[in-house]
């Protein structure tokens, strides 16, 4: 079984919600970037997402637009990021990794995609492709990689039932409609979306977009399987920047995981 | 609305390998609700008569095909005519589109409009058909576009829209499109965003270029009417390629008709400095279609490079993408000193001053002339008049006002 599905089942089993922390490969260096991942864990984070910085990156709002304009400044690749990965795995083979990112950067290195093995990267958040595709219509059929799928407030009914079918790792349905960072969740409309969500699938859903503080960890854990974490933790990478002193995210991070048990 | 047998799109929005629709999720009911429309109305004939109504009465169509004697002189080896966009209200072929599409968000019960632009014709056509409604209209703007484009900037100011510029990325059009994206996707409820090209997701390219295809149907009876036969060549310039897909689109099936498209040589496009996807790029992703794009190879979008910001766009229309490959179009590039060259030798020759963009279509006159015989007919899309860009020029020039 796949490293991200298996974390997510025995979460599930032992009735505890995920949670996923966001960072921007390269931001704002490799070292920093390695550093942060293991700080998460520490910190309790179950799966770590990987920003995989593009030029052009439309669903973003500024926080994550800077971040990956800082990491492309440092001629970050797909490459490196994989490379990244495999030095994370030498200390750490339980975390799931998934890496979030443009069809673009993708598609221009699916024979490094294709060749990643059982201790890499376990899935592929594509956030430029209708949620019905998956990754093979893309020449991208790693066995170890699944595709986690797309769905928002305005996705309709039918379209739900589509890319619940298609997602492998989780659904993370996008709690707003917005970029990443926006703030205003209506909590309501999450709640009723991801229960319609569960009508159609028994994958984890886990609500990302938005979440800034303990209290909208709290309110969200209450019905979905876990959440995502992005712009706050990229605002605090970019705030201790130069010093490298990233206690405090480790703090913020272990603030959510008590928040969502 | 269409005549034509080269009936792409197909349903999934793909010209060949190339277009489709690659958004965010939020985005697709949006493209779905667009589609829906477009596909009712297309062929309704009270919103045809209200389009065809608004081109004649408020853009002043058809433009005139015009015959230029002292171009043609200068050259002496064919005639050269002239396809007079320039002439429309506000200035070029932008506003075709545009009326056509506050039409769609009309029938959409749209409130709020929003349009990115680079040279800023499409802001202005934007925020003119927006000011005839009374609706709130948004227009994203690079901020270096901004600078050297101020007159249109004050236009779309005086015609009641905002004018948000845009610092991200190269500040240029491509980063006007990614803003007027995340807006759209922030607002999806109430905003019709207008694209301004026949780039982004299906169904916009299938959308604009039917808008402005009306360019190349008169085309076709203007040149029955004053030469008899088809033209031997079509030159427009492509940017994002809205103007030349205009003109091209009656004409795929005329295969006597050459049609050839001028993209942004910039300062040569061995350089790599310029913004010639078609020339010298290769098949990528980037505002929601698969087209050919300049990009590194890992996927980056890279920077361009043009005088005029009409043409400085690292991705082109996906429906050219397919023309190029299937070879039905010829694609080529004109450097920015040539195209100075050629806004100078047409505003002196023909009393006509020709935006930067296309100024490009006039200069690839001095290698296509040479291949022709004097019988044959070239028609120039003339895209847009040139006043907006009189500080670019006079700035290259070395002239202070």
């Amino acid at each position: 079984m796949n490293r991200l599905t298996s974390t997510l089942s025995n979460l599930k089993a032992n009735n505890q919600k995920a949670l996923v922390a966001y960072l921007v490969a390269g931001d704002p260096d490799m070292d920093s970037t390695l550093d942060l991942m293991h700080i998460f864990v520490e910190s309790g984070v179950d799966v770590i997402e990987i920003g995989v910085p593009f030029t052009d990156p439309i669903a973003e709002g500024p926080t994550i637009q800077r971040a990956h304009d800082r990491a492309l400044k440092n001629n970050i690749s797909l490459k490196m990021i994989l490379s990244l990965v495999d030095e994370f795995r030498k200390s750490n083979k339980e975390t799931p990794i998934v890496l979030m990112g443009y069809l673009n950067t993708f598609i221009s290195h699916i024979d490094l995609v294709q060749a990643t093995g059982k201790d890499g990267i376990d899935s592929i958040l594509v956030v430029d492709i209708p949620g019905e595709l998956n990754l093979e219509t893309y020449g991208i059929s790693n066995p170890n990689i699944n595709t986690i799928s797309l769905i928002s407030p305005t996705t309709k009914e039918n379209r739900v039932e589509l890319i619940s079918k298609n997602s492998t790792g989780f659904i993370y349905y996008v709690n707003l409609r917005g970029v990443t960072g926006s703030s205003n969740l209506n909590i309501s409309e999450i709640e009723n979306n991801i229960s319609r969500i569960k009508k159609y699938t028994d994958l984890p859903t886990l609500a990302g977009f938005g979440i800034k503080t303990t209290e909208d960890a709290k309110t969200l854990a209450k019905f979905s399987d876990g959440i995502i974490i992005g712009s706050s933790i990229v605002e605090m990478i970019n705030d201790s920047s130069t010093t490298k002193e990233f206690g405090r995210i480790g703090q913020y991070i272990m603030d959510m995981k008590v928040a969502i048990s | 609305m269409t005549s034509n047998k080269f009936n792409y799109p197909d349903k999934e929005g793909f010209f060949g390998e190339f277009g489709g629709k690659f958004v965010p999720e939020t985005l697709m009911y949006a493209l779905e609700e667009l589609e829906n429309t477009y596909s009712k109305l297309k062929d309704d004939k009270d919103f045809i008569k209200e389009f065809y109504s608004d081109l004649s009465a408020f853009v002043g169509r058809p433009s005139p095909l015009y015959f230029a004697q002292r171009l043609t002189d200068k050259y002496k080896s064919g005639n050269i005519w002239l396809k007079r966009e320039d002439l429309n209200h506000t200035g070029a072929h932008k506003i075709n589109n545009t009326v056509g599409q506050i039409l769609l968000a009309k029938h959409m019960g749209k409130k709020r409009i929003i349009a990115e632009t680079g040279a800023g014709q499409h802001g202005v056509a934007t925020a003119t058909v927006a000011a005839r409604l009374g609706l709130e209209c948004h227009i994203y703007m690079g901020s270096e576009d901004v600078r050297r484009q101020s007159l249109n900037v004050y236009r779309i100011k005086l015609l009641g829209a905002q004018v948000h510029a845009v610092d991200s990325g190269s500040a240029t059009l491509k980063d006007a499109l990614n803003e007027a994206m995340r807006d759209w996707v922030s607002n999806i409820d109430d905003t019709y965003y207008i694209i301004g090209s026949v780039t982004g997701p299906h169904p916009y390219p299938m959308i604009v270029r039917d808008f402005n295809s009306v360019v190349g149907q008169e085309v076709i009876k203007q040149s029955n009417d004053l030469f008899n036969k088809m033209p031997d060549a079509i030159v427009a310039c492509v940017g994002g390629g809205s103007n030349a897909m205009g003109i091209f689109y009656p004409f795929i099936e005329v295969q006597e008709t050459r049609l050839i498209g001028v993209e942004a040589g910039g300062k040569g496009v061995s350089t790599g400095e310029h913004a010639a996807p078609l020339n010298d790029g290769t098949p990528g992703v980037l505002h929601g279609a698969r087209s050919y794009l300049m990009q590194d190879e890992a996927g980056q979008v890279k920077d361009t490079k043009s005088v005029s910001a009409g043409l400085d766009y690292p991705g082109v229309g996906p429906e050219h993408s397919w023309l190029k490959d299937i070879g039905r179009a010829e694609y080529v590039a004109v450097s920015d000193d040539n195209a100075l060259k050629a806004f100078h030798v047409v505003t002196e020759l023909e009393g006509i001053m020709p935006a930067l963009e296309t100024a490009h279509a006039f200069a690839y006159l001095e290698p296509l002339m040479k291949e022709l015989d004097s019988s044959a007919n070239v028609v120039i899309n003339v895209s847009g008049r040139g006043d907006k860009d009189i500080n670019t020029v006079a700035e290259i020039d070395g002239i202070e006002f």
